[in-house]
């Protein structure tokens, strides 16, 4: 490919505190402000889940915290139904947008991919930085709907309409708390939409001499797919935003149809259409999901070669093109998740065949990492069994796909606890797993520390089991039956469960306290960890080619030139990216 | 690097004249009494076609390398081409709405 | 020191890869944006296509003065998109004095458009247009949809002439060049080219 002669930008560095470390333009910084956010927002989404699990399982556990936070909410410190749903509401917004969302792609993406390519920053520094700052008040309003009278919305991370459009009349929250959050998520779409502009340019633009797009690192490449799909499926959901922000504080009925009743009060509304919510909505959502697992993709696909010592099975061209048929993919299936809302039955199935071919692209991606373990000695660092268990959670999730495909069992399936164990495995755990890999792989690069190995091994084992545990359960009490967002189980076929949910509620109270381990770990390590060198795995992307943590310009003024791929390992060894010696695997 | 300079100023001046024709063009089919769903094919084509010769010549992509054009038009029409996907359902409100 | 390895004084040369677009990033960042604005307008115009396939009755409320005015309108963003290259084509021949004439006259242009826009918001109103009633007695959708999208390109145009004015003050001063000037261009003829679409679909599909 031609190269082209540039002159360096040079910046000098930052002075003084909040230049350095708060309204910092450089993204090493950006990136671990948004790693930050995601642990904080992960402990709050996980103390909901808690909150609620312990409602399941105990209806009569008192929580006096929430009932400080919200006397109406939980009376006494035992929470009401809608106070549940409002609890489950947050629960799955700060988890699918402010951890799943911005973790692993703007966190890590942030952080490694302008060193990956061999630049000193991203595209649009600034950019870069309002969109952080975007984001993080977005959070503010998330957890600010908790500190409100009336308490968060009820409606769900999913919102539908016409419940989230009609405002006060249909329940606590669904005043201040839905517009609130309203607000929070269109500040959400707007800063991923400029962060994935930043990537899509500085992939583009920005790699180094001799880093031609075929010798990219796997999860670059995973970022670069990420952001397109980011930047179309967040296009679509500003609007859906907008449109129920006009129902909501203009007066339209876009989602709100007529001869709507709300607590004996007719709705002055009438013409829209709740369809076009969902429509509009997931049109977003499904792309959203594969917006959180495709960084996981590129993670584990990154730390993989490193460990097992040997290049991926097919090289960076068959896992990049599942990558991208996955992406593609996943914009032409979002009524799989509309399958009993009352929509065209022939849509349904228009859906639900490539929701069954998504499945190819995904399978050849477990594939290839399965099949390159085969014959490898394989190093069982921290990292390493992050990512194996990252294959693992990944197909047990997948499978459950399978049967949501089909509007056929999907109609029993639906709204039961066996979507939420199938997403929670897909998104919740999976990609955790691989934010965790990327945790311990990429620490002694940000801070220049090690993180404990020990510690490490043991908050892995705990997760592993505990998250199985939970969310296997799931699958299986959905299977009975056991319907989903419901606060109490009284029904006759639910109540012989409670023992599964008792089960559930302990273990996902022992996995949430495992985390701690992690939290520690993560803190200490910072100020009592062994030093860090420059490439502690011994890999050869260039992340590892400068300083631990790297310089202000990421490699200290130097020009550096690329002459391999990036999975050039043999055994015990290896060739650096930028090294001019001969290649070892051919890449 | 790229320019604009490629045409002449009365060229750029000609495309304006000319997408204001098909403005006008458009206006014309609209008082020619078709049924509404033609109008919105034609009116659609026209539009299409005018947004073509203002990307590729007012924005000066018939002048980019080619990968900019498959970039945004394929980006940009899948996006477009399965909202489509909406549109079963509008019918079905159409057919099956409680209150006419 | 690696043979690989060259330092970069101040002021030196960096040897990076190509971009395979050719064009200055901040180009190719205003591209991508739009193409995620385009799927914006579009989702926003697919809602109003979904609410008037849905209702029996949609009503065609504009008489042709209203046309008229959008032809005007029309026509004076296409002049505007004229100016604005013209003041691209200036800033690429270095034409430095010409370029703040042009992009005032862009400008302007844009001010135009916008107060024609608001003059015909305030008729329909005065009519009794709300985003939630329709004075004709057909459906409230009507309103909701016009004056949503006309409302979102509308204010499209009014940041765009903001940033204009932002632009030709820094190019004016020194700090910005021609990439910037050829960067707002592709922005200012993109808000054009929605327009060639909210025209026909909001003016002439309702006509009367």
């Amino acid at each position: 490919m031609a190269e082209m002669q540039v002159h360096a930008a040079h910046h000098a560095p930052p002075q003084g505190f909040i230049r350095k470390y708060v309204f910092s333009v450089d993204h090493k910084v950006i990136g671990i402000q948004y790693l930050t956010l995601g642990v904080v927002a992960a402990f709050i989404g996980m103390a909901l889940s808690w909150a609620m699990r312990l409602h399941l399982a105990y209806p009569d556990f008192r929580i006096p915290l929430l009932g400080w936070l919200s006397p109406n909410g939980a009376p006494n410190g035992v929470m009401t139904p809608e106070y549940y749903l409002s609890l489950m509401t947050m629960h799955g917004t700060i988890m699918a947008f402010f951890v799943l969302t911005a973790a692993p792609f703007a966190g890590f993406g942030n952080f490694v991919l302008p060193i990956q390519v061999g630049a000193a920053d991203m595209a649009f520094p600034r950019l870069n930085m309002s969109s952080f700052w975007v984001t993080f008040v977005g959070f503010l309003l998330a957890v600010a709907t908790f500190f409100i009278p009336d308490g968060p919305p009820l409606s769900g991370w999913t919102a539908y309409a016409p419940l989230s459009a009609v405002g006060p009349v249909a329940g606590p929250g669904q005043g201040w708390g839905q517009t609130l959050w309203v607000l929070s998520i269109a500040m959400f779409c707007i800063a991923s939409l400029l962060g994935a502009l930043n990537f899509i340019v500085t992939t583009l633009d920005l790699r180094t001499k001799g880093l031609t797009l075929s010798r990219l690192p796997l999860s670059t490449w995973a970022w670069f797919i990420d952001a397109w799909v980011s930047l179309l499926a967040f296009a679509v959901l500003l609007p859906c935003g907008l449109l129920l922000a006009l129902d909501r504080l203009g007066g339209t009925s876009f989602f709100i149809p007529g001869g709507l009743v709300f607590n004996d009060q007719l709705q002055p509304h009438s013409g829209g259409s709740p369809l076009l919510f969902q429509h509009l909505f997931w049109f977003f959502g499904h792309p959203e999901v594969y917006i959180i697992i495709l960084p996981a993709f590129g993670i584990v696909s990154h730390i993989f070669p490193t460990f097992i010592r040997k290049p991926l099975v097919g090289g960076w061209k068959v896992i990049t093109f599942a990558e991208i048929g996955v992406g593609t993919l996943s914009f032409v299936v979002w009524g799989h998740h509309m399958f009993v809302s009352g929509m065209s039955p022939f849509m349904a199935m228009v859906f639900s065949w490539p929701t069954l071919f998504i499945t190819i692209p995904s399978v050849i991606a477990v594939l290839i990492w399965v099949f390159s373990l085969y014959g490898s000695n394989i190093r069982f660092d921290t990292p390493m069994l992050y990512s194996l268990g990252f294959v693992s959670l990944f197909i047990t999730g997948g499978i459950g796909g399978f049967f949501l495909a089909q509007p056929s069992t999907d109609s029993y399936l639906h709204a039961t606890s066996f979507v939420v164990g199938h997403f929670h495995f897909t998104m919740g755990l999976s990609a955790v797993f691989a934010t965790f890999a990327g945790f311990y792989y990429w620490y002694p690069k940000m801070f220049g520390r090690m993180m404990n190995e020990t510690l490490g091994k043991l908050h892995f084992w705990l997760s592993f089991v505990g998250v199985y545990c939970v969310f296997i359960t799931l699958h299986l009490t959905g299977f009975a039956g056991a319907v989903r967002r419901y606060s109490a189980f009284v029904d006759d076929f639910m109540i012989p469960l409670m023992p599964a949910q008792r089960f559930m509620t302990i273990s996902a109270l022992l996995l949430g306290a495992a985390q701690f381990i992690f939290l520690f770990n993560a803190i200490w390590s910072r100020f009592k960890g062994p030093k860090a060198s420059d490439n502690p795995w011994g890999a050869t992307t260039l992340e590892w080619a400068t300083t631990s943590p790297p310089p202000f310009d990421n490699f200290g003024g130097r020009q550096l030139t690329v002459y391999h791929g990036p999975m050039e390992y043999d055994g015990e060894a290896s060739v650096m990216q930028t090294s001019p010696e001969a290649s070892i695997a051919g890449t | 690097m790229s320019s604009n300079r490629e045409l002449t100023m009365s060229s750029y001046v000609g495309i304006g004249v000319g997408l204001m024709l098909i403005v006008c063009f458009e206006v014309i089919l609209t008082y020619q009494h078709m049924a509404p769903r033609t109008l919105l094919f034609a009116l659609l084509c026209l539009a299409c076609l005018e947004a073509y010769v203002g990307v590729m010549y007012l924005m000066h992509v018939r002048y980019e390398r080619p990968i900019l054009f498959w970039t945004i038009f394929p980006a940009t029409l899948f996006v477009l081409g399965f909202l489509c996907y909406l549109f079963p359902d509008a019918f079905r409100m159409l057919n099956m709405r409680l209150m006419k | 020191m690696s043979q690989s390895e060259l330092t970069i004084a101040a002021g030196h040369e960096v040897v990076m890869e190509a971009s395979p677009y050719g064009i200055e990033k901040k180009k190719l960042g205003m591209w991508v944006f739009i193409v995620s604005d385009a799927c914006t307008f579009g989702a926003f115009l697919f809602a109003y296509g979904y609410m008037r396939i849905g209702a029996p009755v949609w009503g065609t409320p504009f008489e042709f003065s209203s046309i008229l005015n959008g032809m005007i309108m029309t026509a004076v963003l296409l002049s505007s998109s004229l100016t604005m290259l013209a003041a691209v084509r200036a800033a690429q021949a270095g034409e430095r004095a010409s370029v703040s004439k042009w992009m005032g006259a862009t400008m302007l242009l844009g001010a135009v458009f916008a107060a024609l826009h608001l003059r015909e918001w305030f008729n329909l109103i005065g009519e009794g247009w709300r985003l939630f009633a329709n004075p004709t007695g057909g459906p409230a959708q009507f309103g909701a949809t016009f004056f949503s999208v006309t409302g979102l390109h509308l204010t499209h145009v009014v940041t765009g002439v903001i940033a204009l004015g932002f632009v030709a003050r820094g190019y004016n001063q020194g700090r910005y060049d021609q990439s910037h000037i050829e960067t707002a261009g592709l922005y200012w003829h993109f808000v054009d080219l929605v327009w060639m679409f909210v025209f026909p679909l909001m003016y002439l599909m309702n006509a009367h």
